[in-house]
């Protein structure tokens, strides 16, 4: 019996800074034990725990796709006692992954359809994610039109910015990068991402929308899909509460019956009306 | 399964036995309360008690415990041990209600996704003897309102009854049935079976405490936002004593503690009245008052649970309703919520 509580040792391999303000970097770890790999074989919108020892553990969604071979990869900002710990670790240095955690995206629902992503800042880690999944060429046949609009306060806030540029070459994929404010050297969109949602203003035939950000963003987005015809049951997000234990026992993380770690992150609307609005 | 029949007086000299082949927990004198706690040889157990003033769910899931041991090395701490999780136990003399929380418990850390190998193993390896409740012990007790009666053995291996000059030694499932062998061969009679049926009806009646706990549920489901909630929580001190004593609570925070170069992650009970226990690191709250962590309380216990594993988490053991120092009822709060 795998015991769940346990991390499997990995290695931080590489270290990026996302930001200007370098408080969000992205770690890529490898397995100590090469079959760990196999083990912790995940889907895009799932999430792990990163253990280090002496520290504690940090619930963090998974920013690299599956089909990314030999390490995986975690956007973290910092911010509490384990992420800042995080920061302050050096390629080389050893901890620990529990996982992987949670449900998914919907990937097999979101098959054969027009996918609408729309992210916010710091929340655009699993939407990545799902993107590398969705491009990726044994699986791009499988989703209909891709749409992405991305959203950042400032240009130095974006998160991926080389992915993003060769995002934007490819011709299977309509990418809209948009922030608050630009700056001397900014010569991309200006604007929220709610507006930006309205103008480009995707279809709802046959689309579902998978919206992640922060919670004005949603606030002010979720109408212009209803507005656009979209139901409750094709806007998908991700929910994040206090996390413990990751496998539903340590009692904190739940939304009514549902419990965020185990039978989340994901859900759509529509499955969100049916529990307390307590998150 | 078989029956057996064992003098009154026999009881403390089969657990100090058993103590001698097992580690024992069993109800001990501690000053003025009685506790579960490993007796050892020497040790005295005193069946005589109503019931323990904690939950023996710590025999499960302790207050406190170690899930794995690390150690530092020059590139960084690395995990080093698992521990050893259990040792072959005997749980002598529980209350039904208590043996019944167990069931409730195994529902959420045995699950056929994710196992809790720390609970699941030491259950395996403890056998559990439930001690009837001939008398209910306190006017608190309300067990026949959830699922529970005073004489069961739900949540037992063994069941003993008082029917007299004897205890009845009822052998419920296999695991029980291995400690036969301390019960002496006096077989129970037809006689001993109508003597305890008659036990059980009577002990079954003078539970006189009742809440609608079952009524309440579809009334939950509906009722999130009533103004009710607004109504228990005034003088909840936050303690978390309600939730430290319940057998059914099951919250807990994982840290980890380091000393020198070695360290440990442990996991110790929490409770979901304490204002950290949902914060977030942004500083946003889900329950920001004491308010919502009632609810919370209230609604895990008779709809969360049901909606998750179709049972009430509480065993109308009474202990919140004995311990909380502001005197908040959680019968009344059902019964209120019943009115609603």
């Amino acid at each position: 019996m795998q015991n769940p509580y346990i991390p499997y040792p990995v290695v931080v391999d590489k270290i990026i800074t996302e930001v200007d303000t370098k408080d969000i970097k992205t770690f890529r770890f490898k397995f100590v034990n090469p079959e760990d790999e196999q083990k912790y074989a995940y889907i895009p919108g799932q999430f792990g725990e990163l253990s280090i020892y002496g520290k504690g553990e940090s619930p963090i969604g998974i920013a690299s796709s599956p089909t990314q071979k030999g390490y995986v990869e975690f956007t973290v900002q910092k911010a509490g006692v384990v992420t800042s710990a995080l920061h302050e670790m050096e390629e080389g240095e050893m901890m620990g992954i529990r996982g992987p955690l949670g449900n998914s995206w919907p990937l097999q629902f979101l098959e054969g359809k027009n996918i609408v992503i729309v992210g916010g800042g710091f929340a655009f880690t699993t939407l990545r994610s799902l993107i590398n999944y969705m491009l990726h060429e044994d699986n791009r046949k499988r989703f209909g039109n891709i749409t992405v609009i991305y959203g950042a306060r400032n240009p130095g806030l974006l998160l991926y910015k080389d992915e993003l540029t060769e995002w934007g070459k490819r011709t299977d994929l309509n990418l809209n990068v948009t922030v608050d404010k630009g700056d001397a050297t900014w010569k991309g969109r200006e604007g929220f991402v709610p507006a930006v949602c309205k103008e480009v203003a995707p279809s709802k035939e046959n689309a579902v929308a998978v919206i992640c950000g922060p919670p004005v963003m949603i606030r002010f987005t979720l109408p212009v899909f209803f507005e656009l015809g979209f139901s409750k049951e094709n806007i998908i997000t991700s929910l994040e509460m206090r996390m413990k234990c990751g496998i539903g026992k340590c009692g904190r993380c739940n939304v009514g019956s549902k419990y965020v770690c185990k039978d989340g992150p994901v859900f759509s609307l529509a499955e969100l009306d049916k529990l307390t609005p307590e998150y | 399964m078989e029956k057996r029949l064992i003098k009154k007086d026999t009881l403390a000299g089969i657990a100090k036995k058993m103590a001698g082949d097992f580690l024992v927990w069993a109800p001990v004198k501690k000053e003025d309360n009685v506790l579960f706690e490993p007796m050892g040889k020497d040790g005295e157990p005193f069946f005589a008690y109503l019931n323990s003033k904690n939950a023996p769910k710590n025999v499960f899931f302790p207050h406190t415990e170690t899930l794995m041991k690390y150690t530092r090395t020059p590139k960084g701490m690395v995990f080093s041990s698992e521990v050893n999780r259990a040792d072959q136990s005997v749980l002598f003399g529980v209350r039904p209600c208590d043996a019944h929380s167990f069931v409730l418990l195994d529902k959420l850390f045995d699950q056929e996704k994710y196992k809790d190998a720390y609970y699941i193993e030491k259950r395996k390896s403890t056998t559990v003897i439930a001690l009837a409740c001939v008398k209910p012990p306190y006017a608190t007790c309300f067990c026949t309102s959830v699922d529970g009666e005073p004489v069961s053995a739900d949540g037992a291996d063994i069941l003993l009854t008082d029917i007299g000059g004897d205890y009845l030694v009822e052998f419920i499932t296999k695991k029980g049935e291995k400690l036969a062998s301390y019960f002496g061969d006096a077989k129970a009679d037809a006689a001993a079976d109508a003597r305890k049926a008659e036990i059980a009806a009577q002990a079954k009646a003078a539970v006189t405490s009742k809440i609608p706990a079952h009524e309440v549920k579809p009334i939950l489901d509906v009722n999130f936002d009533n103004p009710f909630w607004n109504t228990i929580h005034g003088k909840c001190l936050a303690c978390g004593t309600c939730t430290y004593m319940c057998p059914t609570c099951h919250c807990f925070d994982i840290s980890d503690e380091v000393k020198g170069a070695d360290g440990i992650r442990l996991r110790s009970w929490d409770s979901c009245m304490f204002p950290l226990f949902t914060k977030e690191t942004s500083g946003h709250n889900p329950r920001p008052s004491q308010k919502e962590r009632w609810r919370q309380r209230t609604m895990h216990k008779f709809k969360y649970y049901v909606d998750m594993f179709g049972a009430i988490s509480c065993v109308g053991c009474g202990r919140c309703v004995m311990s909380c120092p502001v005197n908040i009822d959680i019968r009344k709060v059902v019964e209120d919520i019943s009115k609603l």
